[in-house]
């Protein structure tokens, strides 16, 4: 059985972080070591005012990721990095987990840069060099990112206000990184605010362009699923001796169980979920139905006819960017 | 697929690796169709069975935030069953137990309390959580308590060797906690107070209802000759969800018959978990303090076909016995 660790945040109710990932790659035969960066109540869309709990001090996830390499040195097949509250977390995470690639060259690193989105920050301006270290490391440590359009900006220094442009972007960070996911662009550079793109690039090939339906909603976790997601469908691309698994397939098949996902979740929601946002009530029917969902994470999902929706397969792959 | 899904609170230990406290509670609930609120009273790299660990517990004051502020009062959630493990510290059991009593008598949900205290005769608390464990369950309304043999000898002061005493240990157990309706007692091992004896290939899972802790049942079960971390957390875990289906059946569920299926599925987990890890255990004899392999990690994420189980198509294969 393949086996990772995963850094990121942890929430008691709801799917974010860590809750979001480890049940999905669970059901796909993973076993998932969580190391927590923070525990908190809930997610901060419910408003700060409702979030309570700690974040893990340096120290004391230093200490613990000392305890997991050392006791476990040889039991990863992939390292995964999402949430952080400080600099001081990523630099310590950054630190473990550099040092502990670079002895073991053929696992994979996925690292989610978490920073903000659509032009605002959530976490302090001095984690951006430190993010910015990991992505350029000369030594190529980290496999996977996946930004989007804003994170993608801060770590390349620049506004991205063009498809020439995010070309551009994508070919820099491909000097270090060979598979970026942008996992969402904004509506500007395509010029459509039906639908939401999603740009995927594997080195060597052109960057592909996914187009999803928008739905005017918002579901938070679906980052931290579809990078739990991609860690599994990359590494089964990389480890597919017959080479029958495609890189734009993957991807595809990635965004057909994010979109099972959200029509479960919008199945038991019991309203319009677009009157919920900001009551309790209404984040808590948003939250994702990650448990509901447990058959619906391969890419052949086990459905019963007898439900009353159901899942067909679409093709969201869109063309070259 | 999952017809309906519960929610559960389970205040427990957390390890980065392996599966124990909420990380062995976790999974199998979830994939049974429980939505898990894990609160983690403490995150250590791994459980102390490897030898060394690190890692840091989490301060009453934050798990009191987090459940009164957050959960209780900031989302309004409501809980189908609460479970609450290991809490670290004198002052968390103390007042985690209270919060949770409190919750549980207001909103009517039914606590499910694993006494954590220790396990073959070895304590792995401080003493004083024994005098707190003891005045939380003679004052508390709990739903069900599911003592180890030394947990239950340590709350009732009195050694278990064979059916009579097991019989005054309960005797002892509703006198002093009559506010505790149930108790299921996992894995007696009558042959460990006999010396002479022969090691004995079966182990006893004894249980008892308010207000007939005279006539307890049990179950004798075959052991596994392996001593497995997370197996208890794995038990409880599962015997919640026996206790809550989803649906009323249609067959009255009873005690026995949660006790028996959730006995079963575990056993159905630990014999596969045995066969996953026996060839690497054997490579690693059994050091001369262990007389047989010591299974540090349950293979849950193996087991997944069979956690998919329904609870109405688990057999009770263990013989039942009534005590009168």
């Amino acid at each position: 059985m393949p086996r990772l660790l995963a850094t990121q945040s942890h929430v008691v109710h709801g799917y974010v972080g860590n809750k979001a990932a480890t049940f999905p790659l669970q059901c796909l035969g993973w076993d998932v070591d969580c190391c927590n960066s923070v525990q908190f109540s809930n997610h901060t869309g419910y408003g700060m005012e409702r979030v309570f709990g700690n974040i893990t001090n340096q120290n004391d996830l230093d200490a613990l990721l000392n305890g997991v390499f050392a006791n476990f040195a040889t039991d990863y097949d992939a390292l995964l990095s999402g949430y952080l509250p400080n600099k001081e977390s990523v630099n310590c995470m950054g630190q473990h987990y550099s040092k502990f690639k670079e002895k073991n060259k053929k696992l994979l690193w996925l690292m989610d840069p978490v920073m903000g989105d659509e032009g605002q920050l959530y976490v302090n301006e001095d984690v951006i060099p430190e993010y910015q270290k990991l992505t350029f490391s000369s030594n190529g440590l980290v496999d996977i990112i996946t930004p989007n359009q804003y994170e993608l900006e801060i770590l390349y220094g620049k506004k991205i206000s063009s498809k020439e442009e995010l070309k551009q972007s994508l070919e820099e960070l491909h000097k270090t990184v060979p598979v970026i996911v942008v996992t969402s662009c904004s509506s500007e550079l395509f010029d459509d605010k039906g639908h939401i793109y999603c740009v995927a690039s594997i080195k060597g090939e052109a960057p592909l362009v996914y187009r999803i339906p928008y739905i005017d909603t918002y579901f938070t976790g679906v980052g931290d699923l579809f990078s739990a997601l991609l860690l599994d469908r990359i590494i089964k691309l990389y480890q597919d001796e017959t080479a029958t698994l495609k890189f734009a397939d993957q991807i595809d098949d990635i965004i057909n169980v994010l979109q099972r996902v959200l029509k479960m979740t919008k199945y038991y929601s019991k309203e319009n979920i677009k009157s919920k946002m900001g009551s309790v009530i209404g984040m808590k029917d948003m939250e994702l139905r990650i448990v509901e969902s447990r058959d619906l994470y391969h890419t052949v999902p086990i459905i019963n006819s007898k439900f009353p929706i159901d899942f067909p397969k679409k093709k969201y792959l869109y063309k070259e960017l | 697929m999952i017809d309906d899904t519960r929610q559960i609170l389970s205040i427990q230990s957390h390890v980065v690796h392996g599966y124990v406290g909420n990380k062995a509670a976790t999974f199998p609930l979830q994939y049974r169709g429980w939505n898990v609120d894990s609160l983690n009273t403490v995150q250590f790299s791994n459980h102390p069975g490897y030898g060394s660990f690190t890692g840091f517990r989490d301060d009453k004051e934050n798990l009191y935030k987090i459940i009164d502020s957050g959960l209780i009062n900031g989302l309004n959630i409501k809980y189908n069953a609460i479970i609450t493990g290991y809490l670290p510290s004198v002052d968390s059991l103390q007042s985690i137990s209270r919060l949770v009593n409190d919750l549980c008598i207001k909103e009517q949900i039914p606590w499910i309390l694993d006494p954590v205290l220790g396990d073959n005769g070895k304590l792995y608390v401080d003493m004083e959580c024994v005098t707190i464990y003891k005045d939380i369950l003679s004052t508390c309304q709990v739903y069900l308590t599911v003592p180890n043999q030394f947990e239950m000898e340590t709350l009732t002061g009195m050694k278990i060797k064979d059916m009579d005493t097991l019989k005054r240990s309960f005797q002892n157990f509703h006198r002093s906690y009559p506010g505790v309706k149930r108790v299921i007692v996992s894995s007696i091992d009558f042959s460990m107070d006999h010396s002479q004896s022969t090691d004995c290939d079966t182990y006893t899972v004894a249980f008892a209802e308010s207000p007939n802790f005279d006539q307890f049942q049990y179950f004798t079960v075959e052991k596994i000759q392996a001593h497995f971390n997370g197996s208890g957390d794995l038990f409880s875990a599962l015997l919640v969800d026996m206790l809550f289906p989803v649906v009323e059946q249609s067959v009255t569920s009873t005690l026995a018959s949660a006790v028996g299926k959730a006995l079963n599925l575990t056993h159905q987990i630990l014999n596969k978990t045995y066969r996953l890890t026996v060839k690497s255990v054997e490579t690693h004899p059994p050091s001369e303090t262990e007389t047989v392999p010591h299974i540090k990690d349950l293979k849950l994420i193996q087991c997944a076909e069979l956690l998919r189980i329904r609870t109405e198509d688990i057999d009770i294969r263990y013989p039942l016995s009534q005590v009168k």
